[in-house]
Parts: C-alpha cells; sequence; structure tokens
C-alpha cells in the first residue's frame, strides 16, 4: 500500500469513531460498572435512587460462602466439560464422513446445520416435549427397550437431559469447522501412504490426527466459551430444577440478580463467571494472533 | 481425498444420520400438525392424519403471539441495520487502513465476545432502567447489537482485506473521492461478506432470549422467544399450540438461512476459525 495519507488516516479515524463509542457504552461501561456494584451494597430500593454504600470485598465472599454458588461451579464444569467430549467427538465422526464426496453431501450438511441455527429457546421448548415423561417422542423410542425415563423432572437425570440437548446444538457446528480443517490435508499425504501400504486406521491415526491437532484445538476453545455461557436452553428446559439439578453458574447469577434483587452479590457472581470465558479466550486469542502473523494463514 | 468407491453407499448412511439427527425438527412440526386431542397420548403418531390447522389457530389466537412476533422482525431488522451501520466503516478502516491502535482496537474486538450475556445483562438492566431504555425497541436493539458488532467486524475484516488495493488506489488517483470509491468499488466487491454478516446478525437478533426477558417488562416490546418461554408455563400441556409456535419462530431462520446459505457458513467459518 502507498504512504497512507493524513487525509486518509482522518477517515480511518472517523469510520472507527461510531463504533467503537457504541461499543465503550453498551459494553465496556456496562462492564465497568459491573465491578463498581460488585464492591456496593445496592439493592432494589436503590436502584433508582442512588444511596449506595461500598462494602469492598463484602460481596464477593457472600458469594464464596454461599454452597449453592459451588455447587453451580461444579454442575457448570460437568455441563461444560460432557457437552464439549460429545460434541466434538460425534462433530468429529461426522466430518470424517462428510469429508468424503458423495452425492447430495451439500444439502444433507446444510440440513443438519438448522440443529445449530434455531433458536435455542425453540430447541429448548423442543427438547422438554421430545423427553416429555408421558409422551415423548424418545420415550416412545425407548420404551420397547425398557429405558423410558422421566429424563427432565427426575433430578438425577436432569442435567444428562440438558447436557443431550446441548449437544445436538452443537454437532453441527463442530463438524462444520473440523470439515474445514479436514479439507486442508493434503490429499496426496493420505495416497502415499496407502500406496506404502497403511491400512485407514493408520493413515488416520498417523496422519489425519497429527494434522487435526490446531483445528481441533481451536474448535475445543471455541466449544468452551460457547457451552459456558449457555443460558437460554437450560432456563427454557428445566429453569435450573428440579431443585438445583441444574443450576449452571449463569442461572445463578440471574437468580441472585433478577429474582432475588442482590444486585451487588449479583455483579460479584458474574465477575466470578468471566474467570473461565476470559482464560479460554487469551488462548484463542494468542492462537490467532500466531495465525495472523504467519503469511500464509495454514489450516488454523 | 480420494473418491469412494460407493459413494451412494455413503448417502445411504449419510441420509440415515442426517435422518435419526432431525428427528425433534421433524417432531416439532409434526406435533403442530397434529390433532390436538392426539398430540399427547403414550403411543404417539409418527405421521399426523389426519393433518390439521388447529393448534396453529389456537396459538395465534393467544393473546400477544402476533404482536411478539411483530417486535422481534423490528428488533432483528434493527440490529441488522445498526450493526452494519456501525460494522462497515469500522471493518473498512481496520482492514484497510493504516492507523495507530488498529491492532489494539481488533484485539479489543475479540475480548468483546468473550462475556456471557448474562454478565452484560446485570449492569444494563440497571443501567437501562436509568437512562428510561428499558421496554424500548433501542434498547433491545442496542443490547442485541453488543452481541453482533464485535462478531460482524471480524468477520468482515478478512474479506476485506482480500479487496485488492490497487484497484482502490487506481479509482482514487483518476480522481474518484474516497467517499466515490467506498461506494463504487469497494462496497460491491464486499457484498458476500457483508450479507452474511447481515444474515447472522439477524438470526442472532431473532433467537436473542435473555436481554428480551430482562430489559423488556411487557408486552409492548417482549420479542416473541420471550413469549414462547412464557407460554410453557402459561399453556404448559398444550404440547400441539407451543410447537406451532416454535415452527413459526424456526420459519424465518430457516429461510434466512436457505436464502445466504452459502454466504453464511463462508462467513461462519471464516469468522471463527481464522478470526
Amino acid at each position: 500500500m502507498r504512504q497512507p495519507s493524513a487525509r486518509r488516516r482522518r477517515a480511518g479515524c472517523l469510520f472507527c469513531l461510531p463504533g467503537m463509542a457504541f461499543l465503550a457504552l453498551f459494553l465496556a461501561y456496562p462492564l465497568l460498572y459491573n465491578v463498581w456494584t460488585s464492591v456496593h451494597d445496592v439493592d432494589l430500593g436503590q436502584l433508582l435512587g442512588g444511596a449506595e454504600r461500598f462494602t469492598g470485598l463484602d460481596n464477593y465472599r457472600t458469594v464464596a460462602d454461599d454452597p449453592a454458588f459451588w455447587h453451580s461451579v461444579r454442575l457448570s464444569l460437568v455441563f461444560t466439560l460432557s457437552s464439549l467430549l460429545l460434541q466434538f467427538t460425534i462433530g468429529f465422526a461426522l466430518a470424517l464422513l462428510f469429508a468424503r464426496p458423495f452425492p447430495f453431501n451439500g444439502l444433507l450438511r446444510s440440513l443438519l446445520l438448522t440443529a445449530w441455527l434455531l433458536p435455542p429457546v425453540v430447541s429448548g421448548t423442543l427438547f422438554r416435549w421430545m423427553l416429555d415423561a408421558e409422551s415423548g417422542a424418545y420415550n416412545a423410542l425407548l420404551e420397547p427397550v425398557g429405558l423410558s425415563h422421566d429424563w427432565l423432572t427426575d433430578p438425577s437425570t436432569s442435567l444428562a437431559g440438558v447436557v443431550f440437548a446441548n449437544v445436538w446444538i452443537g454437532v453441527p457446528f463442530n463438524m462444520l469447522l473440523l470439515l474445514v480443517g479436514l479439507h486442508t490435508i493434503d490429499p496426496q499425504l493420505h495416497e502415499a501412504a496407502a500406496i506404502d501400504g497403511a491400512s485407514a486406521w493408520q493413515r488416520f491415526r498417523h496422519i489425519t490426527l497429527p494434522l487435526m491437532r490446531p483445528v481441533s484445538v481451536t474448535v475445543l476453545l471455541l466449544g468452551l466459551l460457547y457451552t459456558f455461557k449457555v443460558f437460554d436452553l437450560v432456563f427454557v428446559m428445566t429453569g435450573g430444577g428440579p431443585v438445583d439439578a441444574t443450576r449452571v453458574l449463569s442461572l445463578y447469577v440471574y437468580e441472585v440478580f433478577f429474582t432475588s434483587f442482590r444486585f451487588g452479590e449479583g455483579a460479584a457472581a458474574a465477575l466470578l463467571l468471566l474467570v473461565v470465558p476470559l482464560l479460554a479466550g487469551v488462548l484463542y486469542v494468542r492462537r490467532l494472533r500466531r495465525e495472523d502473523e504467519a503469511p500464509t494463514g495454514g489450516a488454523v | 481425498m480420494r473418491p469412494p468407491r460407493h459413494p451412494w453407499l455413503l448417502t445411504v448412511i449419510a441420509t440415515a444420520i442426517t435422518a435419526v439427527f432431525l428427528l425433534p425438527v421433524y417432531w416439532m412440526v409434526k406435533t403442530g400438525l397434529t390433532r390436538p386431542d392426539r398430540v399427547q397420548t403414550p403411543d404417539p403418531q409418527w405421521v399426523p392424519s389426519p393433518v390439521t390447522g388447529e393448534n396453529y389457530s389456537t396459538a395465534l389466537g393467544y393473546e400477544g403471539l402476533t404482536r411478539a412476533l411483530l417486535n422481534s422482525l423490528v428488533i432483528s431488522c434493527g440490529v441488522v441495520a445498526l450493526t452494519l451501520l456501525l460494522g462497515v466503516p469500522l471493518a473498512y478502516a481496520l482492514a484497510r487502513i493504516r492507523m495507530r491502535g488498529s491492532g489494539a482496537m481488533v484485539l479489543a474486538l475479540l475480548v468483546a465476545q468473550l462475556p456471557p450475556a448474562i454478565v452484560l445483562a446485570a449492569p444494563l438492566f440497571i443501567l437501562e432502567r436509568r437512562a428510561g431504555l428499558t421496554d424500548t425497541y433501542l434498547g433491545l436493539i442496542a443490547a442485541d447489537t453488543t452481541l453482533t458488532l464485535p462478531f460482524t467486524v471480524i468477520v468482515l475484516r478478512p474479506v476485506l482485506r482480500a479487496v485488492s488495493p490497487e484497484l482502490e488506489e487506481a479509482a482514487l488517483v483518476d480522481g474518484c473521492g474516497l467517499p466515490g470509491v467506498l461506494l463504487r468499488v469497494v462496497l460491491p466487491l464486499m457484498v458476500p461478506g457483508v450479507v452474511a454478516a447481515a444474515g447472522l446478525s439477524f438470526l442472532i437478533g431473532w433467537g436473542e432470549f435473555l436481554f428480551g426477558l430482562t430489559l423488556a417488562d411487557g408486552p409492548d416490546v417482549q420479542p416473541v422467544t420471550v413469549l414462547l418461554n412464557a407460554f410453557i408455563g402459561q399453556h404448559g400441556a398444550s404440547w400441539g399450540a407451543l410447537m406451532a409456535t416454535a415452527t413459526l419462530i424456526s420459519i424465518p431462520v430457516v429461510c434466512v438461512f436457505a436464502v445466504f446459505q452459502r454466504f453464511i457458513v463462508g462467513g461462519l467459518t471464516a469468522g471463527s476459525v481464522r478470526g
């Protein structure tokens, strides 16, 4: 590019200004305001008045002393890790299938993607109905093998039910991204190995898997970011219940903040909820940076 | 990859998997078309007979459904408009103009995608209430745009980078001013990226739930996602009407995806894998 003229630079600033100002006002400022709320005693009465009392780290202490908070942390970890494991494995298997050319490949792939596109509220409602104790379709299928069950209202299986729905949403997305990765593997590698007598399994194990490592890490990190923040699906399917069997962290924050109106504590809990996404985000951004610097771009 | 020996066999396998996978979607549509008295039976019908529109008239008779559908349409169109208005110039500047701070801005946009919506919904609830923005379209559109704007810029930036700078410079030399270059040269080249961003922003705005739940008090601006959730409480037993409502909400999603599919999938993979 030519030496940028001063005029062009000015235009650049002008182009950035509205968007960045908007994000400062509606994203950065609220997040900072959350920090402020988390060190004050704020409830519904003071919402419009503004006679909040500075309380230091009291709100954080209250949250950390709440067994329900730690219960939610555990649920979030179980929910996230089991969703990730399942959606990645199934997504990978499907990507391997769809990486091969066959008639109607594109059409079927697009159809699968509808699962990911449906609003989570719709999917949540839908899975409530699919897993319904009396007349849910899945129970009708499981009945003959004696496995029909009241999935969502039994506290010991409700989390599994929510994970099931979440995996259903996540699989097509995982498949799509892994497919992009598979397409970047040079087919000649497979051909050469096949000529040398490598079996399909050996080729998968020693060519596909190692070459898919960078893509896989990115997909898992993205999955972690998406899954950890899930709110709608769980809220609609179980509302956190029965009792607290599916009250993941985002629902815990919602209840403290929007149901009990304990704004200070809710803000503190919200900031604690940020820890995992921020850690995953740092890793993700570092990966993107490294790739941004690479001149060819590479697989990921 | 080598052409498989039996491509049709793979089609059969993939079709079977897709069919099993999409059973819930079929079930949603099917339940919506089944006679209400045959919906909740221990032995469900796999094909509705006779097909009936009864559930749809019940659902559309529910108070507020048409209004909520309209609200969702207004909100998601507003989200698309605001996102493009703010995002296109921003993406252009970050992709094509060398200036101080652009690296920091790109980083900020990546970080902006990290906070879970609930972390933002909490302070927005207080701040928008104080500013009188709760229960307005604007309040909801602005909240939703915090989700779509960072994402849009990140999808658009690589697209804009791919546009050859020579073309733009040639037009500049020919005496076309910067606004003219943008309108006549750059904009047409970035149409696929902009379409992808618009489509995805629409889908995000249409499906958004948490901001609708927390920032809208009444039926005046409440999106249809919030209403569907409320219906589960109010009409919990009428699954026929609930599934009819769910189908109505899904139709625009499927239409938008069907029309802009190529763009959206391209933008999606470019946005998340490539950054």
